[in-house]
This record gives structure tokens, sequence and C-alpha cells, in this order.
């Protein structure tokens, strides 16, 4: 085994059997578990699927068209009742868990009053909402029963773009599969946060034990930081998998619970290809900037203060999060797209709402490409010229001016 | 061939001269010792050496020739105080670092058992390093240094945080790594250890060797301007000599009694036994005083010190040859 992998065998060993690392390895899939458990639990408290009643004194539901079927939720029965005093009677008799009296002056006022015992489920409330809608649709002149029939078919099936094609949005809002890009690139911050944080404090430790002057007469300073990024990349790996383990079985678990938002698992795998094109060398670029990082502060202490800067940069697209969803295509979410701290979380923003120019993804990934390949050139560097300097912080100047040692 | 040839080397660090000029040579098979007052550029020597710093100026030879990846596994490194993982087991960090030197997984496992027992650490292998004493991890860090059997070893300050018996333990490891002609360069401020030990020296001070060459030849070099006295009676004053008061000589204790002449400008040991004769003192013992290390170091650092007449500096320059070392004394 070459000198480069042991160092990362044992950089890898030496933090994955950590209880810390295995405490925040597990915290992550527990905190799925809990959120995907919680939401279920609510939800499943918020569903009432025993069947509506309704009163139409306004003709609106004479020839009713069948309320939209959704993905994710159940048809339910809606029983018209000729008169208020029948539907009570099944209402009091738990035959329907409510029932809606639809005002002859509807057409004109819009009332409509629900009676209930106890509060109805949302779906209920929403299919009701969903079937009175479809049929205003069907008595306009324009529009006729066909349309509304078909509409009613294809329920929340529907994508909404706009006449430039530059927008599209599902009509129920963006699904789980249009969203997965911003949530790989989540996850890859995440890591990112929390493994460029180990890269700096590995390099800064062993600069203040001397380990690092010992490793140094057994193997080159390549293979000592390549081997330092080779071990955080497989913890990165370890965690990736595990949370991704964890991920796709939470997702199983909502999806056969009927949750809306895990419904439509479809992707799209040009974007999702493209996120990781995007991930892969920003990742190394923030592993070997913290790597710089460590090399140039003098303690463990000193390297937390240091890294705090490239967090906020990575988050900064979060912060102007409202100003990329308005207008996804403007000036400024196209420059975050190619800035290197920006891009990642910008590009995937950008994608749930506006199909982004397939040049813009092209050439951010060359310049996060080129930003990964500078980084590294700046952290050999600064590891050659900082590594022993003990008690002496490296400034940028010396880094950038200074020969090799 | 030489273990370690340095030609003339120099370091800046910034605007900061650690190293201006510094030349020596190491044998194979001997203690070399690399003496020097803080901040003088001992450690820093020692890093160009190993090729963790590059020289701005000079050469350094290495084994017969420039550093390389694979004389790497030839050399063993211990640098003052840690050195060793901290968060893991004594055990598993000694084993890594021995891989990295090469050393088959079995032949690491054999080895690292046997040097365990013999310095008294194989119960705490499983401990955490940081766990370990001040003077276990010294002793772990001498395991590390000599468990992939090098041809060169490099210590700095290999005695510190030792009880006497371990610096004995030490001590017999080092000559019999001699003896099987390893080459170790020593740098340390205990200079008994040195006397005891070292081959030869080079004395470094402000980034400049000052005092370069074998042990012996130096001390002699700086003898003769003091005697080593013992009568059955009192000695008595003796024209041109001063009794020394202060800083008594070890070996005059050892002496039984010796007391130490200082010799004024222009007497010389005969005339200072002439005048001790022609008073009819019963001399037991007269012999020319050899000085020691400490006081060689003394003799040379002292007035080279930040305050001190510079123009004071000039004799023990000139007692060591302040040129260039090859042309020194002793030179092997």
């Amino acid at each position: 085994m070459s000198k480069l992998w042991r160092i990362a065998c044992h950089e890898y060993r030496r933090n994955v059997f950590k209880r810390s690392f295995i405490i925040a390895l597990l915290s992550v899939p527990l905190m799925i578990a809990l959120n995907v458990g919680v939401g279920s639990i609510m939800a499943s408290r918020e569903v009432n699927n025993a069947p509506v009643g309704y009163v139409d004194h306004s003709s609106l539901l004479a020839e009713p068209v069948p309320a939209p079927v959704t993905a994710s939720s159940k048809p339910m029965a809606l029983i018209p009742f000729e008169t208020e005093a029948a539907a009570r009677t099944a209402l009091e008799a738990g035959k329907i868990q409510a029932y809606y009296v639809v005002a002859a002056h509807y057409f004109s006022t819009r009332d409509v009053d629900l009676f209930y015992i106890e509060p109805p489920g949302t779906n209920a409330t929403r299919q009701f909402y969903d079937f009175v809608q479809i049929n205003l649709l069907a008595g306009r002149p324009s529009i006729g029963a066909d349309v509304a029939h078909r509409a009613a078919l294809l329920g929340d099936k529907v994508t909404v773009r706009s006449v430039d094609g530059s927008r599209h949005v599902p009509s129920g809002g963006p699904t789980f599969g249009t969203i997965m890009p911003l949530l790989i690139s989540f996850a890859f911050l995440f890591l990112l946060l929390i493994n460029s944080g180990y890269m700096m404090q590995a390099v800064v430790d062993e600069k203040e034990n001397r380990t690092m002057e010992v490793v140094l007469t057994s193997a080159s300073s390549t293979q000592f930081i390549g081997g330092r990024v080779l071990g955080i990349v497989a913890i990165s790996f370890t965690q990736l998998a595990v949370w991704v383990l964890t991920s796709i079985l939470a997702i199983a678990v909502a999806h056969r619970l009927g949750i809306d938002w895990f419904q439509d698992l479809s992707l799209d795998w040009g974007t999702v290809l493209a996120t990781a094109a995007l991930a892969i060398p920003t990742y190394v670029t923030a592993c070997a900037l913290m790597a710089a990082a460590g090399a140039t502060v003098t303690s463990a202490q000193e390297s937390q203060a240091a890294g705090t800067p490239f967090a906020v940069l990575h988050l900064a697209p979060l912060y102007l999060a409202w100003a990329i969803v308005m207008t996804p295509n403007a000036l400024l979410p196209t420059i975050l797209s190619f800035l290197p701290f920006t891009a990642l979380s910008t590009v995937s923003l950008r994608n749930i709402f506006a199909a982004v120019p397939y040049w813009q993804v092209a050439a951010s990934i060359a310049i996060q490409m080129l930003c990964a390949v500078g980084a590294i050139w700046l952290a050999s560097r600064a590891f050659r010229l900082g590594m022993l300097r003990y008690g002496q912080r490296l400034r940028l100047r010396d880094l950038l001016r200074a020969r090799s040692q | 061939m030489q273990a370690v040839s340095v030609t003339h080397v120099a370091k800046t660090f910034g605007t900061t001269d650690a190293i201006v000029d510094v030349s020596f040579d190491a044998g194979r098979g001997e203690i070399f010792g690399l003496l020097g007052p803080n901040g003088a550029g001992k450690t820093t020597t020692i890093r160009i050496v190993l090729d963790i710093f590059k020289p701005d100026h000079g050469q350094v030879s290495v084994l017969g020739g420039p550093m390389t990846e694979q004389k790497k596994a030839r050399i063993g490194y211990m640098p003052e105080e840690r050195g060793l993982y901290q968060d893991i087991p004594l055990e598993r960090c000694l084993l890594y670092l021995a891989s990295l030197k090469g050393v088959p997984d079995a032949e690491a496992h054999r080895r690292l058992q046997e040097h365990l027992e013999r310095f008294d650490l194989a119960a705490h292998k499983g401990k955490k390093v940081r766990e370990l004493s001040k003077g276990m991890q010294q002793k772990a860090q001498i395991i590390n240094t000599i468990l992939h059997h090098p041809e060169l070893i490099v210590v700095d300050e290999p005695f510190a945080a030792l009880d006497p018996v371990n610096t004995q333990l030490v001590k017999d490891l080092m000559c019999e790594l001699r003896k099987r002609g390893v080459t170790i360069l020593m740098s340390t401020h205990q200079m008994h250890q040195v006397e005891e030990l070292c081959d030869r020296i080079l004395l470094i001070d402000g980034g400049r060797d000052v005092l370069y060459g074998d042990l012996d030849q130096v001390r002699r070099q700086y003898s003769g301007r003091a005697v080593l006295v013992r009568a059955t009676g009192e000695v008595p004053a003796v024209p041109g000599a001063t009794r020394v008061l202060t800083n008594p000589d070890p070996s005059a204790k050892a002496g039984n009694g010796a007391v130490k002449l200082a010799l004024s400008e222009g007497a010389t040991p005969q005339s200072v036994l002439w005048s001790l004769m022609s008073q009819g003192v019963a001399i037991e013992k007269f012999e020319i005083a050899v000085p020691t290390l400490d006081e060689i170091f003394i003799q040379v650092v002292a007035p080279l010190l930040p305050g001190r007449d510079p123009q004071s500096a000039t004799p023990a320059r000139h007692a060591s040859g302040g040129q260039n070392p090859q042309s020194q004394i002793g030179n092997a």
C-alpha cells in the first residue's frame, strides 16, 4: 500500500471511529426520521376519508363533474342531499363527516356554509374546494364540461409554463423530484461545512503536536496533503452513504404513508448530474482552502475562526434566496451562479423555478474546476510555507510572494 | 563516506537570518553533537538536513547524496517534545508511523513488542498517547525513531523528561546503535551527556558554526590554562596562578580534594610546578586541567551574547579555528 493510501486510511480511521463522528453521523438520519415521523403523524391526524355531503341550492352542482383526483389523495365520496335536514340527519348518524350548503345566490355572493360536529379533515375541505372549482370551470361557456372533465382527470399532473419557456412549475408546486438537486446541494454543503472543518483541524493539530515533522520525514508533503484529502473524501462518502440510505428508507416510508410531497419521485437526471458536477469541484475547493487556512494559522482555536468566512460565503445564496426565486434569470442570480462559493446553491435554487441556460451551467462547472485546481495549488503552497511556522501566522502576502521553503 | 555533509548552508525567514553559514560532516557510526544556545539555529539546521526546509544557499548531502523519498525510510527523527498522535492508542500510533517507513506489518508488530518490553511500555500500549506521562511519551518517541532500523538518527533533546534510569537506558541504546554503525546526530543542551556520548561536536551560535571537531581535541584545545594540584597539605599561593574558587571543576572533586589553579598570562604549568616544588609542597597529583564542555560552551558563547563586547568574541572564534570547519581541529 502506498504512503498516500496509508495516510488516507489513517485519517479515515482516526475520525470515523470517534464517538463525536458517530453521533454526528447518526444525528442526521435521526433528524430525518423524526421529521418524517412527526410529519406523517400530523398528516394522518388531519386526514379524514369519511364521505362529505352537500346541499346545492344554486344548481351549480346539478350535473356535477367529479372532483379532480390527485396522486396523493384518495377520492372521497361527495354525497348530494336534497335538503339540509337530510344532510343534518346523515351527519348526526355519523354517515358523513360534514356537509356544505351552497347558497341559492352563490353565483353573486360565493356563499357556502360548512356544518360539522368535529372539524373535517383537511383533505375533505380541499376536495370540496376542488369540486366546486371544477364545476365553476365546467359552467363557463368558453370552456365547457368536456374540458372540465379532462382537467379533473389530469388532477395535479399539470405543468404551468411561461410563454417564453423559461419558467415551469407543476400545478401542485415543486415536487420532490424537482427539488432533489437543491437537496443534493444542501447535503454537499452540509458535508462540506462539517468535513472541511476536519481538514483544517487535522492540519492544525499536526502542526501543533509536531507529528507533521515526523510524518514529513517519512512521506512527501504531496503524499501528506493528498492522503489527508482522500481520507476526508472517504469520510464524506461514508456520511453520504449513510444519509442516502436513510433518506431512501425515509422517502419509501413517506411514499407509502401517502404524504403528498413524496408521491412524485421522478427525477430530472440532467439537473441531478449537473448539480453533482458542480458539487464535486466546489467540495474540493473548500477542502483545499480549509487545508490552506489550517496551514496558515497558529492554533486550533484560531482555525475555527478562520473557517467562519467560508461558511458564510457558502450560505450566502440562502440569504438571497428570495431574490433568486423571484427573478431566477436576473443579473444577480446569474453572477452568483459563477462565483466559487455561491454557484452550487444558486444554480440548484434557480433550477427549481427556471430553465437555467446550459451555457451558464457549463461555464459555472468550468469555473469551479479551475477554482479547485487553484485552491489545491494555494493549499500546497500554504502548507509548504506555513506548516512549520510555530506561533507565526502566514499572511496572504507571504503566500503569494515568498519562494518555496 | 559521510552520513551527513552540510556545506555553507544559509536560511532566512523573512527578515530573520535563521542560519548564516553552517558546515559540518557527520561520519558513519559516530554520535555527533549539535550544540548551541537557544535560537542558535540548531533546529533549523536539523530541518534542512531532513529536507523539511530547503536552504537558501549551500549544499546538504545525506547518506551519500541529496535527500530522496527512498532515503527517508533509512532515517529516524525525533523532534523535541511531542511528535506522536495524542488521540489514538500508543500501539496503533507507532505501527502507523512504522508503516510509513515501509516496515511490513508483521515485522513492525514483532519489533514493537520487543521495544515496548525493553522500555517498560508494554502494559501501556492500549492507552491513548495523551494519557501517558511525559517520560513515557519520550520513550515512545525514541521507539518510533529506531523501530525501522535507520542508518541515520536525528534526535532533538533525547533525554528531556527522562529519569536517571531511563536516561541510562537511552544512553546504552545509543552506544549500541553506534556499535552497529548507525550515525546519530544529537541536538542537546545537556553538556555532560555530550561529553559522555559524542565523538564529535559542532557548536552553532547566531546561525554560524563557532566550534567544530573531535570532542577530545576540542577539550585539549581549550586546556593548558589551568592545572589540577593535590598535595598532602594545603596548596600554597603560587606566583602566576590563581585558585579557582567559583564554578568548581567536577573532576577536581573527583580527585579527592585537588584544587584548580588558573594560569596567568606568561605562566606555564612547568613554572607553577617548579614554584610548588621550590616551596617544598608534597605533591600527590599534578595535571593539566581539561575543561568541561560546559566551560568551553560558556567560554565560546558568552562573549557572543548581546550586550557583550564583540571584541571579546574573537578569542573563542580563534580558538576554534573560526573559518571553514573543514580546516578545523579534529576534522574526521
